[in-house]
């Protein structure tokens, strides 16, 4: 997401030169995996586990519970079933979506502390959630890994908040006032560093740190180029779905990541019929 | 129309095992060609998503399944996390270096190389279809279909390539499953139930016929599944396939038309293959499919329009990359007018599953039906030092002759290095060499070849005296 370039003060670009030794140093404050997420992840993908330890877990973590009957009661998951117990509600949704539950509830705008922020930050993570259901779709069509996808997808953009905590934080202990869009443009600047630091911290699969990294010069991509190039397209059907006005179809469908990806004009195209899924998983999701 | 009305003298269309050799065919003899790739990377499916990703596969299955069997020099456990890319860890490097051999040849044979998705606006001319819209035509004067296939989708089976997946998206699995339901009977699903089943999975195969790889004989088949169900493996034949479902918890459901129910955590539907012809507009060039979905063509591989050859998967079985280049090279031959020579009609299928089978000439059946009496000779791999050395005792060699015991009809074997071993069956056939040249030859020893001696004794012995 870009925010339009202004020149910072003196101020401003000091704490952008302390930011950058920060990243360089590996020295930014990345807050833990949240455990239920983390235990999500790797209940999800380990072939021994079944669908009474992952109970278990979403038992263990009340606003998820709330979170889980809220989801699987909803239209887009059981359209004609009313459920009343988490359990039911757990082999309805299904171990892979309790997992993206797990992982979107407890990331979410609160991991971060982003006072007078927070509004900008909940609309970069239903952006975020936007791109991973939308790298789903489009790994499908590339008969790519779907789990990858989602999850590349997902933590995409999560050095935003990141950085900006950073920012604040690093604000508030020199004394320095900066304006809301030069935080906006600093925290544009380093998020992608920080991302790719974000998610090497968190252990995520290798094919993950490596389409995070990658994804911006997707066609340089030394490693996991397709995984990258399907996370540059899924941004850009979030970017069309939540904001039609600054990318409108025919921009998208001309898209140079999806020629990358060998997606003709016309399976593109395709691909926005799965528009009013996504969008009703995204309200669920975001919920 | 002369010459100099069309672009290019061939065009083909399909980069895969057939298009490749049918392009170089023609530019060898001079000829100005195309070929024409919808995908970005040349080869095909069979480079990029079949034969060679799967037999990566199968080399790390076959050292995970070696190192098992050798307990007492090494204590092996695969672990539960292990990632497929780890599994196909020189997928990248061998796809690089096939990928730019090719290319290479391509280029050396200055045939043009046109990305994009080709569809006929009348028998001589093609519109292409390029990514991000733009198009443009071209004229041929011959033009070889050499598409390739798709897998098929049955209706009753959703695949998402999440949970429920097919053979295009089977490896972009992030982990191995725990278990895997195989749908099918054929090659495709024969070499990675076997393959998963190698690497520990636990693997059901089900499939509506009574064996897999039914157009081998018999004893092949009973062998194939002997060894399959001995690594661990449930082969379910005679089943018909009702229901497939993803349980919504962590499971896919078959449900089948007896009651039997099948629970795993991916299914691969391997449930044969499509023409790849979708995008063609083949009625424009005055072309229809078969009841079959397939090209019909004639023996010399045209179809009915008279400048319009097709070869490989496009024409149907046996769907195997090495008959698909020769049908590629004699396609272009025919179009040409070149002679193709006698040899070309042997062709040796080979199955990479674990074990491997393969075949030349005609199957025991087949023999029989042909010809009435036949003489068959038999050598299992256990009588054999090498089988013995190798732990590769469960596999056999069959020669199958005339009823005099002296021509070669057909040569089969199921057991590892069956691939390469079958050539020397294969090449003494090409010579029109009798069964005894098995007999007055000395092979290596320890070697798998001295079944070949074996097998041609006992054809001997039962010679009519």
């Amino acid at each position: 997401m870009n925010t339009e370039t202004i020149e910072l003060s003196i101020e401003s670009q000091r704490i952008a030169q302390m930011l950058a030794s920060l990243i360089e140093g590996k020295l930014i404050d990345v807050p833990m995996l949240p455990e239920v997420a983390n235990k999500a992840l790797i209940l999800s993908q380990d072939p021994e586990s079944d669908a009474s330890a992952m109970a278990k877990l979403v038992q263990s973590d009340q606003s998820l519970a709330g979170h889980v009957m809220r989801i699987a009661n909803s239209v887009a998951y059981t359209p004609l079933t009313n459920l009343v117990s988490l359990q039911q509600a757990i082999a309805r949704l299904g171990m892979g979506i309790i997992s993206e539950i797990a992982l979107s509830a407890s990331i979410g705008a609160k991991l971060f502390k982003t006072p007078g922020y927070e509004q900008h930050i909940a609309a970069q993570w239903q952006h975020a959630l936007a791109t991973g259901l939308w790298a789903k779709e489009v790994a499908r069509q590339t008969r790519s890994n779907v789990e990858v996808a989602f999850l590349a997808g997902l933590l995409h953009s999560i050095g935003r908040p990141a950085s900006l905590q950073t920012i604040l934080n690093l604000a508030k202990q020199q004394n320095v006032s900066l304006s809301h869009d030069e935080v906006l443009q600093l925290e544009d600047r380093y998020q992608h560093q920080t991302s790719s630091m974000v998610v090497n911290s968190w252990e995520m699969p290798t094919l993950v740190i490596a389409a995070i990294e990658h994804y911006p010069r997707y066609a340089d991509a030394p490693t996991a180029a397709t995984q990258a190039a399907q996370v540059s397209a899924a941004i850009q059907y979030a970017n069309h779905m939540l904001n039609p006005e600054h990318l409108d179809r025919e921009t998208l469908l001309a898209l140079p990541v999806l020629a990358a990806l060998n997606i003709y004009h016309d399976e593109a195209e395709k691909l926005l019929d799965k528009s009013e899924a996504v969008a009703e998983k995204l309200k669920e999701l975001a919920s | 129309m002369n010459k100099d009305q069309f672009d290019y003298d061939v065009v083909v269309i399909g980069s895969g095992p057939a298009g490749q050799k049918s392009a170089i065919q023609a530019a060898k003899v001079g000829e100005r060609v195309a070929i024409i790739e919808r995908d970005s990377l040349f080869g095909g499916a069979c480079v990029h998503r079949g034969t060679i990703p799967s037999k990566t596969l199968r080399e790390n299955a076959l050292r995970v399944k070696n190192m098992r069997q050798n307990v007492a020099l090494v204590d092996f456990k695969l672990g539960e996390d292990t990632e497929m890319a780890t599994l196909v860890d020189r997928l990248d490097d061998v796809l690089k270096a096939h990928d730019a051999f090719m290319r290479q040849q391509i280029d050396r044979n200055q045939i043009e190389r046109i990305h994009g998705r080709a569809s006929f606006v009348d028998s001589q001319t093609l519109h292409i279809n390029r990514l991000g819209g733009e198009s443009n035509t071209i004229k041929a004067n011959k033009v070889i279909i050499a598409t390739g296939s798709y897998p098929r989708h049955p209706d009753n089976v959703p695949i998402d390539h999440e949970h429920i997946l097919d053979s295009d998206s089977i490896l972009s699995m992030l982990y191995l499953p725990s278990s895997l339901t195989v749908l099918g009977g054929g090659v495709i699903a024969s070499e990675y139930a076997s393959i998963f089943q190698a690497l520990g999975v636990k693997v059901t195969m089900i499939d509506r016929y009574p064996t897999p790889l039914g157009f081998l004989d018999h004893d092949m088949t009973e062998t194939f599944v002997r060894e399959f169900e001995a690594m661990g493996g449930t082969w379910l034949g005679c089943q018909q396939v009702k229901k497939v479902y993803w349980d919504d918890i962590s499971e896919v459901v078959t449900e089948c038309e007896d009651g039997t129910i099948i629970r795993s955590q991916k299914l691969l539907c391997a449930a044969g293959r499509l023409a790849n012809v979708d995008d063609l507009q083949l009625k424009n060039a005055g072309l229809m499919l078969n009841d079959r979905g397939l090209i019909s063509v004639d023996d010399k591989l045209c179809t009915v329009v008279s400048n319009i050859y097709a070869a490989g998967d496009v024409i149907g079985p046996p769907s195997l990359a090495s008959a698909s280049m020769e049908q590629g090279r004699r396609a272009a031959c025919n179009a040409l007018g070149i002679p193709i020579g006698d040899s070309s009609q042997l062709i040796p299928a080979g199955i990479y599953a674990i074990p491997e089978l393969s075949s030349v000439g005609l199957t025991e059946k087949q023999a029989r039906e042909q010809f009435g009496d036949v003489i068959v000779g038999k050598a299992n791999f256990s009588e054999v030092a090498r089988g013995q050395i190798s732990g590769n005792t469960g596999g056999m060699l069959k020669i199958v002759s005339d009823s005099k015991g002296e021509a070669i009809l057909g040569v089969m074997l199921i057991g590892e290095s069956s691939t390469e071993v079958v050539h020397i069956g294969h090449m003494a056939m090409l010579c029109h060499a009798k069964v005894d040249i098995f007999i007055e030859s000395t092979f290596n020893f320890p070697t798998l070849a001295e079944a070949y001696r074996i097998a041609a004794i006992e054809i001997i012995s039962k010679r009519p005296k």
